[in-house]
């Protein structure tokens, strides 16, 4: 029922590092943002969040995001249907579950409706705003890592003001090394 | 020696002020709702002192502070504070090229910001010094002059406006303190190296 956007972001809100390509899809130095992943499957806050991530039945991705995942081989997790979000659908269908969809309200709606009561698990900054701009996404999770990337993509730009509500706030505990510390915020959008 | 720390409230998606910001409306279109944690009050920034704990425990920390280094628009932005920030101590303000008219009270302008920093810890002594303005802190951290950053996250998403954080390098931080205000996150990193 809940589509929210869930994304890793450095404290000065970079969700890619500098000089990003095909061959480096997290820029410089940006990988550095996914350090605290290797925690998803310990007890603790990120053990949590992600378990509830791979707990939606549906998934809504940019293309970008899509792509240099490298299509997730056609499955995010459990076989759930994966909407893509893309300007220009390519001839060639994509692998496994997913399928592109032009529209953001209409992705939200097919993915609500392919949840059921579960909620929708949204990925990439262009989906994010997509979302965002048509008033579409309900929450969204940031794992913000303590570090300044100094420059690269940011998820949020050029948008509507959105006001937010914090409902949730889980920070990793000083048993997790340095690298691997995040702050999980949950927000719910106020409509 | 005391350290130099930023303080700035910023929104989720990193802009300390909404867009069209001037020197008539310094937090520009929508920017005020990110000082409402801080209470109404006048040109004097000790009257801005927030009714809640969390708010006011931050607030006098600012206040504490031995000296204020702030750059020429967060300045005049805010009217020069009057020449006094908070019990006299020094202002330094980081400029470009110095007026030949003197600030008011206790500013002074300078235009190094490796020495000015450097006065400020000097005139602060054991207490830390204040930095103010986003211009500032990314030349603070450019030049490693930064120790620690108290940032206020306000639940919005302002969409447009100034930026905190833009063009710096890579620099690692440790979150050493997290406290829930009403409606605002107070956050405090501390940057390694």
């Amino acid at each position: 029922m809940t589509i929210r956007l869930d994304m890793t972001m450095s404290v000065d809100g970079y969700v890619v590092g500098p000089d990003d390509s095909v061959d480096a899809p997290m820029g410089e130095g940006g990988f550095r943002l996914f350090n605290w992943l290797d925690r998803r499957n310990d007890p603790g806050p990120s053990g949590q969040v992600v378990g509830e991530s791979m707990a939606t039945r549906a998934v809504i991705s940019g293309r970008r995001t899509f792509e240099h995942a490298g299509q997730w081989n056609g499955d995010h997790h459990d076989g759930v249907p994966i909407f893509i979000l893309t300007h220009e659908v390519p001839s060639e269908p994509p692998p496994g579950s997913a399928r592109y969809v032009t529209d953001a309200r209409d992705a939200a709606a097919q993915a609500r409706a392919a949840a059921g009561d579960a909620d929708v698990l949204a990925m990439g900054a262009g989906a994010a705003r997509a979302l965002l701009r048509v008033g579409e996404l309900d929450e969204m999770e940031l794992h913000v890592v303590p570090v300044l990337l100094g420059r690269g993509r940011p998820l949020f730009d050029d948008l509507p003001r959105v006001d937010l509500e914090l409902v949730r706030r889980l920070t990793t505990g000083d048993e997790v090394e340095p690298a691997q510390r995040v702050m999980h915020l949950r927000y719910r959008v106020r409509r | 020696m005391g350290e130099v720390v930023l303080y700035m409230s910023m929104s989720v998606d990193g802009f300390i002020a909404g867009p069209d910001d001037s020197p008539e409306h310094g937090l520009g279109v929508g920017g005020e709702l990110l000082h409402g944690w801080l209470a109404d009050g006048g040109v004097d920034p000790a009257s801005h002192r927030p009714a809640d704990d969390a708010g006011a425990a931050v607030f006098d920390e600012v206040l504490a502070t031995g000296a204020v280094v702030t750059g020429r628009r967060t300045f005049e932005f805010a009217g020069g504070w009057a020449g006094d920030h908070h019990n006299g101590v020094p202002i330094f303000v980081l400029t470009r090229a110095a007026p030949p008219e003197p600030p008011p009270g206790s500013a002074r302008y300078v235009t190094d910001i490796a020495s000015g920093v450097a006065e400020a810890k000097a005139a602060a002594g054991d207490r830390d010094v204040l930095l103010h303005g986003a211009a500032t802190a990314q030349e603070c951290l450019r030049a490693g002059l930064l120790d620690a950053l108290q940032l206020t996250v306000v639940p919005v998403l302002l969409g447009r406006g100034r930026r905190l954080f833009a063009d710096l390098p890579h620099v690692e931080l440790e979150l050493v303190g997290a406290v829930d205000g009403p409606d605002v996150q107070h956050l405090r990193y501390r940057v390694e190296g």
